[in-house]
């Protein structure tokens, strides 16, 4: 056989397992947790002082579990899960009841996949090249500045940086909204006015993801051409007499990309995860604040479908750069 | 093995002569150090401040007072005293991420040191769980177990944050312990028929402090950084008011409106704490690792 073809049969098995077992445990989580969740969310409520008869409540409990299908044994539960899910039914919400949970995770990822893939690319772009640039320019006054200051903000957590944002933006200089994803008085549509309040809205949670993960990014792929710099094939391309510009472009860049990309994998993992207490922060209506919401209400079918959306999109996206990796990276196409 | 005073000695004078050598080093002690005797001298002050009772008691002044000498940050919406909030929030904070980064590394050692040295289908098995563990996005499975298991308590949810931050440090030991076990003394240890236990405790071990500092101011930062996120979105034991509790209290109170530079206060605790500890990891990592050092050059 064909060592990519191999290669990619290997990956695919891998990830699918993966998911599988991944999914398993998402199943398994919420029934190992004592109390069942509908008991939780009627307890929750009852605290709040919303039902206040036992004997209704207990009847409540009885009427959801039949609902949900947590009357049956485990494995049956699971069964019936697997089932659903394949046809993209995460069962009914019990914060928008009767709404599908998956109805009000649709309705807020639009907002999610913008807010993070902008500022994930340009973060990721903009590490890279001033890396590289500052790398090519070591110990100059710009290189020491920059990279200490890289160094200094890459150690900031992202939410910390978003309080000192809108801390400067919001409240000092009184420039920048922030809370919600676009102004009150307007309606959604797709008119100028509309577009510009969204981008005034989305500006502080992607500035604090790009300037917390974009100086992580420099300060590594800075890390990066300088190894590369030091290498014999380096100082052979420059006897050669080849120009600056495809020193850098052929040499360095490609050579500084492929652990940049290995590590843009582990990256968004970490970003799909803080999105939850970002979005909070900013009150953004994407599903990391959907989620914080059900997780305060113990809404868990709406909870169980965001863990398994993230998870999937983190495995997924590791799995592509995995495929992608033997274009890129020709030692992969010949060893496997 | 020299006499145990000796080594000790010896050990004192060896991180002095290390802490003179590195700028960042020194300057994150200083500051970690400064932050841990801010968070030892605590009850002293608050009860010196305060009397017998609590800075997170409620009611203790009024709501949303404003600075004064007995409330230096003033009081928050229900009258509890936010200067104090903020050094006892300093000191469950360390606590919790001391503990938690102790638990984490041990984990991370064990697991990186049986990976490493017994190679094979176990370091197969291990890398793979420690590798799905790092692309996997544990942190909302964390926030998940937070908000369903309700009876945390300072162990529990050290523990808990022990479970899941320990991934990274073990990365980090297992590649140390492979390029040591290639090392001459490591075989003419195993030659001069050593068992493996005494291998790791008295040949590899010592060779490697600056790396388990290493994981252990990381996985101290892991820590942190989950349950100042936790608290942030409204969860975690109510009843350990950590630093994350305080910026939430803060920012839902409004005092971004009313009072920013409280909100400033509290976040550059953390800032500090998080600073501090990096620029140690830096440090070490510069001292220990020379061609870091020669290629940042900084």
């Amino acid at each position: 056989m064909h060592p990519l073809i191999s290669y990619a049969a290997k990956r695919i098995l891998t990830y699918l397992l993966t998911l599988f077992i991944v999914v398993t445990i998402t199943f398994l989580l919420f029934r190992l947790i004592p109390g069942d969740p509908i008991s939780s969310f009627v307890g929750q409520l009852q605290a709040q002082g919303r039902y206040a008869e036992a004997e209704k409540a207990q009847q409540i409990i009885e009427e959801y579990k039949r609902m949900f299908g947590l009357d049956k044994d485990l494995f049956s539960q699971y069964i019936l899960f697997l089932k659903e899910l394949l046809r993209g039914n995460l069962g009914p919400s019990l914060i928008g009841f009767p709404r599908p949970a998956q109805d009000l995770i649709m309705e807020r990822l639009p907002w999610t996949i913008g807010l993070l893939g902008i500022s994930a690319v340009i973060a990721w772009a903009l590490g890279l090249v001033l890396g590289c640039m500052l790398g090519w320019k070591r110990d100059s006054a710009y290189d020491k500045a920059f990279t200490t200051a890289s160094l200094v903000l890459s150690q900031i957590p992202y939410y910390l940086m978003a309080v000192i944002l809108v801390l400067i933006f919001t409240y000092y200089l009184k420039v920048l909204p922030s809370g919600g994803a676009y102004s009150p008085k307007l309606t959604p549509g797709l008119y100028w006015e509309f577009i510009k309040s969204v981008i005034e809205y989305g500006t502080l949670p992607a500035l604090s993801l790009i300037v917390a993960s974009g100086a992580s990014w420099l300060v590594s792929s800075r890390f990066l051409t300088v190894t590369i710099l030091a290498e014999d094939y380096l100082h052979f391309a420059e006897a050669k007499g080849l120009k600056t510009s495809r020193i850098i472009k052929r040499y360095i860049l490609r050579n500084a990309l492929l652990p940049q990309i290995t590590g843009l994998s582990i990256n968004l993992s970490f970003m799909l995860g803080g999105q939850i207490v970002l979005e909070t922060i900013f009150s953004y209506p994407g599903i990391g604040y959907l989620f914080a919401t059900a997780i305060g209400l113990l809404d868990y079918n709406v909870i169980n479908g965001v863990l398994l959306l993230i998870i999937f999109t983190a495995l997924t996206a590791n799995f592509i750069l995995d495929l992608l990796y033997p274009l890129i990276d020709p030692r992969v196409r010949y060893h496997g | 093995m020299d006499k145990l005073p000796g080594r000790i000695a010896g050990t004192f004078k060896y991180f002095s002569k290390l802490l003179a050598g590195n700028k960042k080093l020194k300057v994150g002690v200083a500051i970690f150090t400064t932050i841990i005797v801010l968070a030892i001298i605590e009850p002293y002050v608050n009860r010196l401040r305060l009397g017998n009772r609590s800075p997170d008691e409620i009611g203790l002044g009024g709501s949303y007072e404003p600075p004064s000498p007995r409330f230096p940050l003033g009081t928050c919406p229900w009258g509890r005293d936010i200067f104090g909030m903020l050094l006892l929030g300093t000191r469950l904070t360390l606590v919790i991420g001391l503990l938690s980064g102790i638990v984490a590394t041990a984990i991370a050692v064990l697991l990186g040191f049986i990976s490493a040295y017994k190679g094979g289908l176990i370091d197969h098995a291990l890398r793979s769980f420690i590798d799905a563990f790092l692309v996997i996005p544990t942190w909302p499975i964390f926030v998940i177990i937070a908000a369903y298991v309700k009876i945390l308590g300072l162990i529990e949810i050290s523990l808990l944050l022990a479970l899941f931050s320990w991934g990274g440090a073990a990365r980090i030991i297992r590649a140390q312990v492979l390029s040591l076990k290639e090392r001459e003394f490591i075989n003419l240890a195993i030659v001069s028929g050593m068992r493996d236990l005494e291998i790791i405790f008295f040949e590899i071990l010592p060779n490697f402090a600056p790396y388990i500092i290493i994981s252990l101011t990381n996985a101290i930062m892991g820590a942190i950084f989950a349950e100042t996120g936790l608290r942030l979105i409204g969860l975690g034991p109510p009843l350990l008011p950590t630093l994350g509790y305080l910026l939430n209290l803060t920012l839902s109170g409004g005092f971004l409106t009313i009072r920013p530079y409280v909100v400033a206060f509290v976040s550059a605790m953390l800032i500090l704490i998080f600073l501090s500890l990096n620029l140690i990891n830096i440090g070490l990592e510069e001292e220990f690792n020379p061609r870091l050092k020669k290629v940042t050059g900084l």
